[in-house]
């Protein structure tokens, strides 16, 4: 279980380390904005070939850092649950 | 602790025996292979660092100390020196990659428009944020007892007040959460308000409703305690049980 926990903190905290820095190149027009991070895209992120890899990297962390935190913390764990459960019941029988 | 008599037959309850020696430590591969996981690997490097220290004890040099722990080099410096070694990349890492912009110097003849504390004391600004909880008396005519600032100020005096009272109400002899499901839920109050009446201090940047905002603030720390109070008072059972057992196998009573 804790092996777990550690691969969805990790990925969690990672990717969404990668997410914010991206994030506030191209969603933050200003660090005192109540809207950083999240704004639409700022002028000029969708030019060059540079500026599209960015852009679609930080979609890619973003979701990776949630899917990846409830896959490992969600997911498996009740996967590994459910499992145990059919297991017992077999036996059981 | 450096008990070097002859070993008798019974089974040795302090883990002295399953320590592997140098040439057997298993590799990281196999260690993965493992189904025991973490907590087996931090059994054995415990294991391992006592062994060691015990094997210092022996030698003759080696000065008796009272205090069992972990010696300063290399044990304690390689631990902080890799953690002080990941904040300051961190903060390298983040000053590079986001540099803040630099504002024009501050104006002293006018007010800025927003003014805040630092952000540890945000809480407290948010204390003075009540207006709204400010009982309006219907025998002064509907009007309030005390302004909205010195009913804020007084808050500060509820909350401080509390926190001072809990050592005494709780000698804090439990060693983990699990077996004070209440104070816990207590502390994951304390932490939760904490967090969401800093929020509310800044309710003018927030970007969502400032009434549900208000709402949140004190309906949040319940849910969380409720939360914390149920799923510790779930795993109370069964996780004491393998305390006590883990426990007596290292340890057994004499």
């Amino acid at each position: 279980m804790a092996d777990e926990f550690i691969k969805g903190l990790g990925i969690l905290t990672g990717s969404g380390l990668a997410w914010l820095v991206l994030a506030s190149w191209y969603r933050t027009s200003s660090f005192e904005s109540s809207q950083q991070l999240i704004e639409p895209l700022s002028s000029g992120a969708t030019e060059g070939l540079f500026n599209i890899i960015g852009v679609t990297l930080m979609d890619v962390f973003l979701w990776f850092a949630l899917l990846g935190a409830l896959t490992f913390w969600v997911l498996i764990p009740a996967g590994h649950q459910i499992m145990s459960a059919l297991e017992e019941r077999r036996n059981a029988q | 602790m450096s008990d070097n008599e002859p070993e008798n037959e019974e089974i040795r309850s302090d883990g002295a025996g399953i320590v592997a020696p140098d040439d057997e430590t298993p590799t990281w591969s196999e260690r993965k292979a493992r189904k025991t996981g973490l907590s087996r690997l931090t059994y054995e490097y415990f294991e391992r660092a006592r062994r060691e220290d015990q094997d210092l004890r022996t030698e003759s040099d080696y000065v008796e100390r009272d205090v069992l722990a972990f010696p300063t080099w290399p044990h304690e410096t390689v631990r902080n020196l890799s953690i002080a070694s990941f904040f300051v990349g961190m903060i390298l890492f983040l000053s590079a990659t986001m540099p803040p912009h630099i504002g024009n110097p501050a104006n002293p003849s006018t007010t800025p428009a927003v003014i805040l504390p630092d952000w540890y004391l945000y809480w407290s600004f948010g204390l003075l944020k009540l207006g709204p909880l400010n009982p309006e008396i219907a025998i002064l005519g509907d009007q309030m007892l005390m302004a909205d600032r010195t009913y804020g100020v007084l808050a500060n005096g509820v909350v401080v007040g509390f926190i001072a009272i809990v050592p005494f109400l709780n000698k804090g002899s439990a060693r983990r959460p699990v077996e004070q499901p209440f104070w816990s839920a207590v502390g994951v109050f304390g932490v939760v308000f904490a967090f969401t009446i800093s929020l509310l201090a800044i309710k003018n940047l927030m970007p969502m409703n400032v009434d549900l905002l208000f709402d949140l603030t004190f309906l949040l720390p319940f849910v969380f305690g409720t939360i914390t109070y149920a799923v510790l008072k779930t795993m109370r059972e069964g996780y004491m049980y393998n305390l006590n057992r883990r426990y007596y196998r290292l340890r057994p009573p004499k």
